[in-house]
């Protein structure tokens, strides 16, 4: 039972990201948005390259989907309301998320066209840059909780956002949140200037539909886990636990939608160099300060 | 019950994706086929409890049968397959090698004795039961294997960049 | 009913559907959103959100005039958008490819609204129709070619065998099309490309099914599958990715060639021990080696024919090493050299581009080997534009829909220099003001286009809502409060955080380069037409100049000479050019330099008897379009696509 609130509360989260990005893009808020542009998508011929790898361009929307509800599922909205606790909790969300690059490549390949694969492939290249860059500061997180568990990851911070304590960590998850997401600026997989849209340019019909509700549910993700590493989850006063969380998600995603219009698109030269030379050092120096901090403090 | 049909589920799958890794001739597919076998086998971890285990094993395979595809799609000749290349060699040998190496799987699987199998280990417990082992006894091991995956990534990236000023 | 609407009964769900499409109207626009701007049409304040490729827009907007080879690529493009979908034509005439424009406006804002909420209604109504019928055109017809295999530059149009080798041509579209393996992995460092062995044939049976010829999946509904089955993939002019060329294959390397950082452990079928069993004569070039093979047959190598083909021992073939096969390629910057992705086409309505430009791009892994940019296919040349004297100025004028004030004012300063005529002192400032105001809003333009091609999406908007602004300033006073705002506009840019990171350094030109505008400009030469005019100089004119010859530098030219240009249209007073007349007025030969926002462009008289046959007119853009081979050479493709941006081309000039 508690699951299923979980499932619904998560995609009403998307929705509500869908909306927020349509008002981020346009300044117009429009609360029935995405319900007629998925009805309208629906109703949208379907068209398949000519020559397409079948199987990668079917599989690649549903993965996307896939991969961040599952990355979803062991996220907490408030002690309860989880849809599987799992003792590697906080290991799960990242082992999910490298699914989302396995969809996109599959995205960018199956299709058969140059837009995409050459957006398929700039997105491996940003994994190179990002994913050491969301695991070190997830462990420096565990390090506090003592634990994986992401109900404790939370429990953890009861005295202390983990924002405050380790704040290269957050800034260092926040930017690879952006990455995962492939959210401006750090949209290469999709750019719509540069490629036309990129991995998602060949997609119509209902696998568009797919691919980005998948795209919503993927932002709330990682909105969510933001907020429960570091923001401390559903812990506030006053009001009830899972209205915490979803205040904290929600400002989250604005934040990650907004931030990216007005910042011009980096150079994949520059996601890669800073990723490695300034973010993993960053990254190793968080974890340290962080081990200083428990031991001797 | 559940758990020996799960395992035996997702062994298969994982056979029959490895199979596929052989059969066909699309690099990109081979490599993903790879991926997806590997993944198998951590739901096979999963299905045995062994819950750290098979969440990494999901992992990090994902990210390095990607890179994997890459540099097959690098480096190998049609990666989309079209030309129906063979990805099998030296076949009698291979096949002589798998039927040697499954008996002494086999053999090292009954022959041995494994000790006594533990009742229900909780997850966390099992996450903290590999924490103190790495960090106790196999920390040196560990240790070394770490540096010297680093050293060879630097070692690596150094080589693979020109040097200023020669051609 | 609409044109393209999908067959269908329409039902309740149907019915509703076609509802929220109607609400969700994207709009795809010929030739880009400034088009529109230009003329003042603001289509998202008429309901219309603009989409930036066809596979994601439901209405296909034309605006202006289309040249031939624009009508065909917006064939192509209407071909691409998924039904339903329906043509609205704004101040367009004839539109001879496509099917009738479902609702044709005049180019005014209320009319485009009126056209817009026109469209909805259709589209609530008939978005499903069950007479709804298909679109197909030669157009959008592929052509199937033969080539051989292994010698890419035979191709013949119909099948047989090839002349060098004696292979049978295999349908090129079957081959090698899914061998794009070009991929970009860690940075600038690597780049990779695939290798298409061509000479290995088929398994039996062994493949899953690699693609399938003209599947379409049909949502709801039957559709016919003609047209769909010839869809073009990308939605530019031409092909998608070619085959890339098949590079020699020179002779197999023999034993383990060590490449250093290469590993092939994942090179399967590298195989040591058979490799001595191989002579070194596995000559250069084509695989003359193949006599070894047992049981070669090369026929059809494309993916979906899988009967009888006999199976090639790959043990047999040895040790092929990298380096012995990539031997005679040309090289990269990085050294790396591999296949190239040959002629992919980056227009002619691509979104970061001007419409219009087609740029075509041989991709070698994410670097671009060389890149060749044109112009709209059929546009005028310089005989069209011969005629009579009087119209040479309208005549001009639609050369260009970017800059026709530039070119109206060229024209007549042009007559006015074979009358030997002066014009007077009214004249020249209100000629002053208009240009300068073209200059502002066609910097505005490309500000906005440039926005979007960076993915910077505020300057975008920004840009576009103040070039709207200015397109419809009727007053000076109007012109000076959008002078402030594009001090404010300008500051704001230069505080963007990253955005001298994305620009520093890309588009550079060598040396021997001679741009012209504000590209000279921006490289700390001070070409300027203006600089030795009088008029100019009594308003207190200096060219604006910047060092650097960047994408960065380029950006800040523009940006100071909006400023400076709404600053000369307020110290002008007037902004409309006035009309004149040169009758009667015997012409002798005359020419005339005017600054177009994209540089001088010079007009050359030389009148026959009254008429004018021979016109020489010297253009920016012309000079550009060649400048693009160079600013792409060995750079990543983002970088390509800013540096070709900053250059500000203009499709439409002269054709030569």
């Amino acid at each position: 039972m508690n699951a299923v609130l979980a499932i619904l509360m998560l995609l009403t989260g998307a929705y509500l990201v869908a909306v927020l990005e349509d008002w981020a893009s346009t300044g117009r808020l429009r609360l029935a948005g995405p319900i007629t542009s998925g009805l309208a998508l629906l109703g949208r011929e379907s068209i398949v390259p000519r020559q397409p790898d079948r199987i990668f361009f079917e599989v690649a929307p549903p993965l996307l989907l896939v991969a961040a509800l599952l990355a979803a599922a062991v996220l907490p909205l408030s002690p309860n309301l989880i849809v599987a606790d799992l003792a590697t909790g906080a290991l799960f969300v990242n082992a999910a998320l490298a699914y989302v690059m396995v969809a996109l490549l599959m995205a960018g390949w199956g299709p058969d066209g140059a837009y995409a694969m050459v957006g398929g492939f700039r997105f491996l290249g940003q994994l190179i840059a990002y994913s050491m860059l969301i695991v070190m500061p997830i462990t420096a997180v565990a390090m506090r909780a003592e634990s994986l568990f992401t109900t404790e990851v939370v429990e953890s911070q009861a005295a202390l956002p983990n924002a405050i304590y380790q704040p290269v960590g957050f800034v260092a998850f926040f930017v690879a949140a952006m990455a995962v997401a492939f959210l401006p600026p750090l949209d290469l997989p999709t750019a719509p200037g540069e490629l036309a849209g990129g991995v998602m340019a060949e997609y119509t019909g209902w696998r568009l539909a797919v691919m980005r509700l998948a795209r919503a549910v993927l932002v709330v993700t990682l909105a969510a886990a933001v907020s429960v590493f570091y923001l401390g989850g559903w812990l506030g006063p006053v009001l009830p636990p899972w209205a915490w969380s979803a205040i904290k998600t929600l400002l989250v995603a604005a934040t990650m939608l907004l931030a990216g219009r007005y910042v011009p698109r980096l150079r994949e030269t520059h996601v890669l160099e800073w990723g490695w030379k300034i973010g993993i050092p960053l990254a190793l120096l968080n974890i340290f300060y962080v081990g200083v901090l428990l031991l001797v403090v | 019950m559940l758990q020996a049909i799960f395992t035996g589920f997702f062994g298969l799958a994982a056979i029959w994706f490895a199979v596929v890794v052989f059969r066909t001739s699309s690099m990109v597919r081979s490599a993903l086929a790879l991926l997806f076998s590997q993944a198998a086998i951590g739901g096979m971890f999963l299905a045995m409890q062994t819950e750290f285990l098979g969440v990494l094993q999901i992992m990090m395979m994902a990210t390095e049968m990607a890179i994997m595809a890459i540099f097959m799609v690098m480096y190998m000749m049609d990666p989309g397959g079209l030309g129906g290349m063979d990805m099998t060699h030296q076949k009698r040998a291979s096949q002589v090698a798998g039927a040697l190496g499954a008996l002494a799987a086999l053999a090292v699987a009954f022959l041995t004795g494994w000790g006594p199998i533990a009742g229900e280990v909780r997850p966390a417990e099992q996450v903290y039961g590999l924490g103190i082992e790495i960090m106790e006894r196999s920390m040196l091991i560990f240790e070394t294997a770490g540096v010297t995956i680093l050293t060879a990534m630097i070692a690596a990236t150094a080589i693979a960049i020109k040097r200023r000023g020669s051609k | 009913m609409i044109s393209g609407a999908r067959q269908a009964r329409p039902n309740f769900f149907r019915r509703l559907v076609a509802w929220a499409q109607a609400r969700e109207l994207a709009a795809f626009v010929v030739s880009g959103p400034e088009a529109a701007r230009a003329i003042g049409v603001d289509l998202e304040a008429a309901g219309l959100r603009a989409s930036h490729t066809p596979r994601h827009a439901s209405v296909l907007v034309l605006v202006g005039e289309l040249p031939p080879g624009l009508k065909r690529a917006t064939a192509v493009a209407y071909a691409q958008m998924p039904r339903p979908r329906a043509i609205l034509a704004v101040g367009v005439g004839d539109v001879s490819l496509l099917p009738k424009p479902d609702v044709a406006v005049g180019p005014g804002q209320e009319d485009v609204a009126a056209g817009a909420a026109e469209l909805r209604r259709l589209f609530a109504r008939s978005a499903f129709s069950p007479e709804a019928s298909d679109f197909d055109v030669d157009a959008i017809r592929t052509q199937t070619e033969y080539v051989c295999p292994m010698h890419p530059e035979v191709v013949r149009s119909e099948p047989g065998s090839c002349p060098i080798c004696g292979m049978d041509l295999v349908p090129r579209g079957a081959a090698g099309v899914n061998n794009l393996g070009a991929a970009d992995d860690a940075g600038d460092g690597t780049h990779h490309g695939s290798m298409d062995h061509g000479s290995h044939e088929q398994h039996d049976a062994q493949d899953e099914d690699h693609g399938s010829h003209g599947d379409t999946g049909h949502g709801e509904g039957e559709h016919p599958t003609a047209a769909h089955d010839d869809r073009e993939e990308g939605w530019d002019e031409g092909r998608e990715v070619a085959d890339h060329g098949h590079s020699e294959h020179d002779g197999h390397g023999q034993g383990g060639v060590s490449h250093g950082e290469h590993d092939h452990a994942e090179h399967q079928h590298t195989d040591e021990g058979d490799a001595d069993a191989h002579p070194d004569g596995h000559g250069d070039s084509e695989h003359g080696a193949h006599g070894e093979h047992e049981g070669h047959e090369h026929t059809d190598h494309g993916g979906h024919d899988h009967g009888g083909h006999e199976h090639m021992d790959h043990g047999d073939m040895g040790f092929m090493s990298m380096v012995e096969m990539t031997e005679n390629l040309p090289r990269s910057s990085d050294g790396l050299q591999m296949e190239w992705v040959e002629d992919v086409p980056f227009g002619p309505l691509f979104p970061g581009l001007p419409g219009g430009l087609t740029l075509t791009v041989t991709l070698d892994g994410d670097t671009v080997a060389g890149a060749e940019a044109e112009g709209i296919e059929g546009r005028a040349s310089a005989k069209d534009l011969g005629g009579l004297a009087e119209t040479l100025a309208d005549r001009l004028a639609r050369l260009d829909p970017l800059s026709p004030i530039a070119y109206r004012v060229l024209a007549l300063r042009a007559l006015e220099s074979a009358a030997g005529v002066e014009p007077d002192e009214r004249m020249v400032f209100a000629r002053v003001g208009a240009l300068e105001k073209e200059r502002a809003a066609s910097h505005l333009g490309w500000l906005s286009l440039f926005g979007r091609l960076i993915g910077y999406q505020w300057l975008e908007d920004r840009a576009g809502s103040f070039q709207l602004a200015l397109v419809r300033a009727a007053s000076i006073d109007e012109v000076a409060r959008l002078w402030v705002e594009a001090g404010r506009l300008s500051r704001r840019v230069e505080k963007t955080p990253l955005l001298r990171r994305k620009l520093r350094g890309v588009g550079l030109l060598p040396e021997e380069a001679e741009p012209l505008g504000p590209v000279a400009r921006a490289a700390g030469v001070g070409r300027d037409a203006r600089a030795d005019e009088e008029i100019y100089q009594s308003l207190g004119f200096e060219s604006v100049i910047r060092e650097g010859d960047d994408a960065l530098s380029r950006l800040r030219v523009r940006l100071t000479e909006i400023e400076q240009s709404l600053d000369l249209v307020q110290k002008a007073g007037e902004m409309t050019i006035p009309e004149r007349t040169l009758n009667g007025v015997p012409l002798r030969e005359g020419s005339a330099t005017v600054e177009t926002p994209r540089g001088a462009a010079t007009l050359h008289l030389t009148p026959e008897r009254g008429a004018l046959k021979d016109l020489e007119l010297d253009e920016p853009s012309a000079r550009h379009l060649g400048l693009v081979g160079v600013v792409a050479e060995q750079q990543e493709l983002a970088d390509v696509l800013v540096g070709v941006a900053s250059l500000d081309l203009s499709p439409w000039g002269v054709a030569r």
